[in-house]
């Protein structure tokens, strides 16, 4: 099919063509009819001059209407390849040579060429960019032609360079339109979620970049996680959880809609239910990421690392943690950083930290997301980890926050049980393992986490983390009085499964052993205890950390948070719960010595 | 490309092959896939059916050794080298696609106007 490039163009060229003709015919008349009167004037003379005058003039005119008409001829030819019939020709002359426009005429690929049905936008720049294709290639032939010029060459290089960044502009915007098209047709996801992680921003969950992943499919499954709940999970578990889910929120953000409160729960719970039979073996199931492409044209490692745009809302979604080795040497300003927030939380008991959390995260985080969601789960999990240790207490007021985390939480399920995990005092003496991961900030970024580390978004609807709210829940209806021995088990099961460096699972061990030996006989007040212990325990582990400066920051964080109410490390829920429950109270001599115990055990 | 569950998929498929261009360390195969097992499937603009969870060309970058193969954005790839691309991650299907190693790739593609050409072929030469 043949389309022509510039089709006003040519029109206007015959349009005016015919005009001129036109012109130049009624001069022709009017040269001619006025020679007759001419005779029959009495003022021969005097009118013969000024007819000649006038001849004259028209002949010139004439002259210039004939030069105006071949150029319009030969553009037209240079257009249309062919030389109109009209080109004035005076005897003698040759008819010039007309060297037809490259590219004046593309034929377009029927594929290529939009279909009626779909939106008129896409359809636009479908169209443009078939015709754009036609027009890159053209520029390129004409750079690969032999024999030209400097100048020329260099002049069709720069045109073809233009085109095809044209090109490239043009299909960009036809893949943005087509994701979009195809995306509101079957899931309008994208639109929802959008405005959910602008707002999560504020106090960001602790998986940020986990958000955006779980984010869609999340969202589809908000209402159905209910029915979903596992056969295998003891059944007093769930109606608990999910009760406890919607009564916990109630707290801490009362202006934020219950639904959101409901939904979040719900939908942490679902996935963890269902993760639950297979809560041993470490291989996450796959997971739906958000559609993307790839280009193949680069090696395969790098355009892992250079993908990661799909997901633009969240700074640190796309961000990755930084080497360890990184990390460790910024730990001390990190811990420094934490004791001035700590002081300054304290003004507000409550707590959490997500944003700080965030903040830090997004210190530390490189751009290397890419490569967690994609394959590294060791790796991956391992930064997670750093992640959450690194959020730290910088508290943002509870009601502020609620209603956001809890949008964010509704997406994602990890980012619901870090909130769980986080409040130190909500969670069993059992609950170890976990508290070292969310609770902890300041140790994380060592990557003692190891095993627990959350695995990349993808993933992270495995077993380990997806325990912790179910079971956690129960521990808060009971008001926090729950069998630890129980709850031990299989948290560190899951927890060790993921078989990171030995050097990790020591530690863990180590976690049981001592948390076991503090904190079972403790009263349920203690809980604050715990957290004290994690705080230690992936400091002393990490090995890259000098010991005496941590245990410096940890004893005089220990006075302080000893000193305050405990504070929740999420603005969860159960953190505004926490709150109410438990005042602080643990005797600081207690906490020393929990500290020296673990201390011990580490050495 | 529709399937009943339980009935033997068919699809229409064109072989395209894919000569890889060198440049420098890199080889380039001038295009860009999208989906795979491990993404969403609703969000892919190239499928009819959005549960489809196949590998699909989003993109062939002009003047590349895709476009030279004939291969078309929406395309999507069944095979790569007789792998198969139906039921793979994406990150499969971009490592089976970039090995280093091979030249040469052979796809085997399916793409809407095929089949409606096959159809429309079948109907007006019906099947003795």
């Amino acid at each position: 099919m043949e389309r022509d490039l510039l089709p006003g163009e040519k029109f206007g060229c015959h349009s005016s063509d015919i005009n001129l003709m036109i012109q130049v015919i009624s001069y022709l008349f009017f040269d001619s009819g006025s020679d007759s009167p001419t005779t029959h004037t009495k003022d021969v003379t005097t009118h013969t001059r000024a007819m000649k005058l006038k001849h004259q003039e028209l002949q010139e005119r004439l002259e210039l209407c004939i030069l105006e008409l071949k150029k319009l001829c030969i553009r037209e030819a240079e257009l249309t390849g062919k030389l109109s019939e009209d080109y004035p020709l005076r005897p003698g002359e040759r008819l010039p040579q007309i060297r037809r426009r490259i590219g004046a005429a593309f034929k377009l690929d029927e594929l290529n060429i939009p279909r009626k049905s779909e939106g008129s936008e896409l359809n636009l720049v479908d169209a443009e960019l078939a015709l754009q294709m036609k027009i890159y290639e053209a520029a390129r032939k004409l750079c690969e032609e032999v024999h030209l010029s400097k100048a020329v060459k260099k002049s069709r290089l720069m045109q073809c360079k233009r085109e095809e960044k044209k090109l490239k502009q043009l299909q960009e915007m036809a893949f943005q339109l087509r994701l979009e098209h195809g995306r509101s047709s079957p899931l309008p996801a994208f639109n929802i979620t959008q405005p959910d992680l602008g707002t999560s921003d504020d106090c960001s969950s602790l998986s940020d970049s986990v958000v955006q992943d779980e984010e869609v499919t999340s969202q589809s499954s908000v209402l159905p996680c209910s029915v979903r709940a596992d056969p295998p999970q003891p059944p007093p578990m769930s109606p608990h959880s999910s009760a406890d889910g919607s009564h916990m929120s109630r707290p801490v953000a009362p202006q934020s809609p219950l639904l959101n409160h409901c939904q979040s729960p719900c939908s942490s719970l679902d996935s963890s239910l269902s993760l639950n039979p297979s809560s041993v073996c470490d291989s996450p199931p796959i997971q739906h990421s958000p559609w993307t492409e790839s280009s193949l044209d680069q090696p395969y490692q790098k355009t892992k690392k250079s993908r990661s745009s799909s997901k633009t809302s969240s700074p640190s979604k796309s961000e990755v943690l930084p080497p360890l080795e990184a990390c460790l040497s910024a730990l001390p300003q990190q811990l420094s950083h934490l004791k001035l927030s700590r002081t300054q939380s304290s003004s507000t008991p409550s707590t959490p930290e997500m944003r700080v959390h965030r903040q830090l995260s997004l210190r530390l985080s490189s751009p290397e997301s890419y490569i967690h969601k994609e394959r590294g789960r060791n790796r991956g999990p391992r930064r997670r980890l750093t992640e959450y240790g690194i959020m730290s207490p910088e508290t943002p007021s509870l009601p502020l926050n609620g209603a956001n985390i809890v949008s964010s939480e509704d997406s994602n399920s990890e980012s619901s049980f870090s909130s769980y995990n986080s409040s130190p005092c909500q969670e069993l003496p059992s609950d170890l393992p976990k508290q070292y991961q969310s609770a902890f900030p300041v140790s994380s970024p060592v990557g003692s986490y190891g095993p627990q580390a959350f695995p990349p978004a993808s993933y992270h609807r495995s077993p380990r983390y997806v325990l912790s709210p179910g079971v956690q829940r129960p521990c808060y209806t009971e008001e926090m009085i729950y069998p630890t021995d129980m709850d031990m088990a299989r948290r560190h099961f899951p927890q060790q499964a993921p078989c990171t460096p030995n050097r990790y699972e020591y530690w863990y061990k180590d976690a049981a052993v001592t948390h076991q030996r503090a904190h079972r006989p403790l009263p349920p007040d203690i809980r604050f205890t715990p957290q004290a212990q994690q705080l230690d325990h992936p400091l002393l582990c990490s090995s890259g950390l000098p010991r005496q400066v941590v245990n410096e920051h940890l004893k005089s964080w220990h006075r302080r948070s000893q000193l305050k109410a405990p504070r929740s490390r999420s603005l969860d829920r159960q953190g505004a719960i926490r709150l109410k429950n438990t005042p602080p109270r643990e005797p600081p001599g207690y906490q020393n010595q929990n500290y020296h115990n673990q201390v011990s055990v580490q050495k | 490309m529709s399937f009943i569950p339980g009935q033997p998929v068919t699809a229409v498929v064109a072989r395209v092959e894919i000569k890889k261009l060198r440049q420098d360390a890199n080889l380039i195969l001038g295009f860009s896939i999208g989906g795979g097992i491990d993404q969403d499937p609703g969000q892919n603009p190239f499928s009819e059916d959005k549960t489809d969870k196949g590998i699909y060309v989003t993109r062939i970058s002009p003047g590349g050794p895709a476009e030279a193969a004939g291969l078309k954005i929406g395309d999507k790839i069944m095979q790569v080298n007789g792998w198969d691309m139906t039921m793979v991650t994406h990150d499969q299907a971009r490592k089976k696609l970039t090995k280093k190693r091979e030249d040469v790739v052979r796809l085997l593609v399916t793409r809407k106007s095929l089949e409606q050409t096959v159809k429309q072929s079948m109907c007006s030469y019906p099947r003795p």
